[in-house]
């Protein structure tokens, strides 16, 4: 059955596709950041089309953040102040098309294969998904996040760490 | 009242907001009272040539003023303005706030980095680094709320002040808030990414006609918005006796937009590398310690 809902999906899932080929195609550190979110957004979009509104807004409001933060750590390493040179966004362009192709045939294999259970009918309220979700994140999947976001901070520290100048302040 | 008075109300209210924000601005400027001189603005910008960069980004030199205006037009919808007089109640409110001033930041990097101009760019990036910094705290506190409210609706956020408001009961969030609120309006002190002093204008200072006057515009819906979420978040929102629930909301919104534009008036322009200092050093572990002291009062 075709709904509003099946043909957003489609054209918000395509939208995705799009701005995530345009990231590897701009010569712009910028416009690839920019289309990278906007690759995002169009997945929090998604989740807002599903129903999902808290996944959706927190989607769409940790993508602004971090491509962000991305997009000024990128400015402060590269050789190019403020990101106005042009710069070829793609490299080792033969290992990433295999690992392109082996990801995409993975995610393909789970999407088609994997037990996704029955779907609902009743879609719970965004105030009890709220609920559900933060009962899920404090008591099952707490290790998880866990682990993630103390992996994610050590990372952050250890790249800042690794940039600092090793000369003796002046 | 019926519904449509009431939302016809609050529009022209909030259209009226808008024009006394400005009149302060002016004030806080010049330090003269000028009730045409907006007007005078607006017809200015309106009829003033578009000046285009040479080599300029095309997509983000024309997306940039309309996403700044729209994502704050989307943050109007959801803020409640009386008991039932709000557009949209997102079950998920709160942090939607945030969301939609996410993109503020956005869309100053892209009008930044568009016109191909360096003040422009220095003030493109200068706001991403004050957004960046200033809304990991805001995340924070208005996570404080919800913990009170137990809701992110907020409109139970409102109600949740019933017996005391979260100025008094969370004093180190409100102070949080309304700095962060500064700072994500980029007024002075915290003007830094349209200086006109050291930048000509930053992110501003290659833009005119239209996408000026959507910039300008944005800045004072943003001004105002923001400070009816310090109202929401912190000041009762719409409760207090006799007046009709929005006339309260409004009262206090306006009060919050003037306290902003004396802050600046009186404040001198805060170095970048201090801002940031502030923010990460001190800012950012009081948010967390304010979800520590929310926490501890609830449960005991």
């Amino acid at each position: 059955m075709i709904s509003i809902q099946l043909i957003l999906l489609i054209i918000f899932g395509l939208a995705a596709i799009w701005f995530g080929w345009r990231v590897f195609m701009t010569s712009s550190m910028v416009r690839s950041a920019l289309s990278l979110l906007g690759s995002m957004v169009a997945i929090g979009i998604l989740f807002l089309v599903m129903e999902a509104e808290f996944l959706g807004v927190l989607q769409i409001m940790m993508m602004g953040t971090e491509m962000s933060i991305m997009a000024i750590f990128m400015m402060m390493y590269m050789m190019d102040p403020g990101g106005l040179g042009n710069m070829d966004m793609s490299h080792q362009k033969k290992i990433s098309i295999a690992a392109g192709v082996v990801v995409t045939v993975l995610i393909v294999g789970v999407a088609l294969f994997a037990d996704w259970g029955t779907i609902v009918t009743q879609v719970p309220t965004p105030h009890e998904q709220n609920r559900m979700l933060g009962m899920e994140i404090l008591k099952r999947s707490m290790m998880i996040f866990e682990t993630a976001g103390v992996t994610i901070l050590t990372g952050m520290i250890a790249s800042i760490a690794v940039a600092l100048s090793i000369k003796k302040q002046r | 009242m019926t519904p449509f008075l009431s939302g016809f109300m609050i529009t022209l209210l909030f259209v009226g907001g808008v024009y006394f924000v400005a009149v302060l601005e002016r004030c806080s400027m010049t330090g003269n009272v000028s009730w045409s001189g907006p007007a005078r603005s607006f017809l200015l910008l309106f009829a003033q040539e578009e000046i285009k960069t040479r080599k300029h980004d095309k997509v983000f030199f024309e997306t940039a003023p309309i996403l700044f205006i729209g994502v704050i037009l989307l943050t109007i919808s959801i803020l409640p303005f009386g008991r039932g007089s709000v557009i949209i109640d997102l079950g998920t409110g709160a942090l939607f706030i945030n969301a939609a001033l996410v993109y503020v930041m956005v869309s100053l990097l892209m009008a930044g980095w568009a016109v191909n101009g360096v003040y422009a760019m220095i003030g493109g990036w200068r706001a991403l680094a004050q957004l960046i910094a200033y809304s990991m705290p805001v995340v924070m506190v208005l996570t404080a709320t919800v913990m009170r409210a137990e809701s992110m609706f907020l409109t139970d956020i409102v109600e949740s002040q019933q017996s005391l408001w979260n100025i008094l009961y969370q004093p180190v969030g409100f102070i949080l808030f309304y700095i962060s609120a500064l700072a994500i309006t980029f007024l002075p002190p915290f003007d830094l990414p349209v200086a006109e002093g050291e930048l000509a204008g930053g992110v501003w200072a290659d833009l005119t006609g239209a996408r000026k006057l959507l910039f300008r515009l944005g800045r004072l819906a943003l001004v105002l918005t923001l400070s009816v979420a310090v109202v929401v978040l912190y000041l009762g929102g719409w409760m207090g006796p006799w007046l009709p629930g929005f006339v309260w909301t409004f009262l206090k919104t306006l009060l919050v937009a003037a306290s902003f534009f004396a802050v600046g008036h009186f404040i001198p322009r805060i170095r970048h590398d201090h801002l940031l200092e502030y923010n990460w050093k001190y800012g950012v572990p009081l948010a967390l310690y304010n979800i520590f002291q929310v926490g501890v009062v609830l449960l005991l």
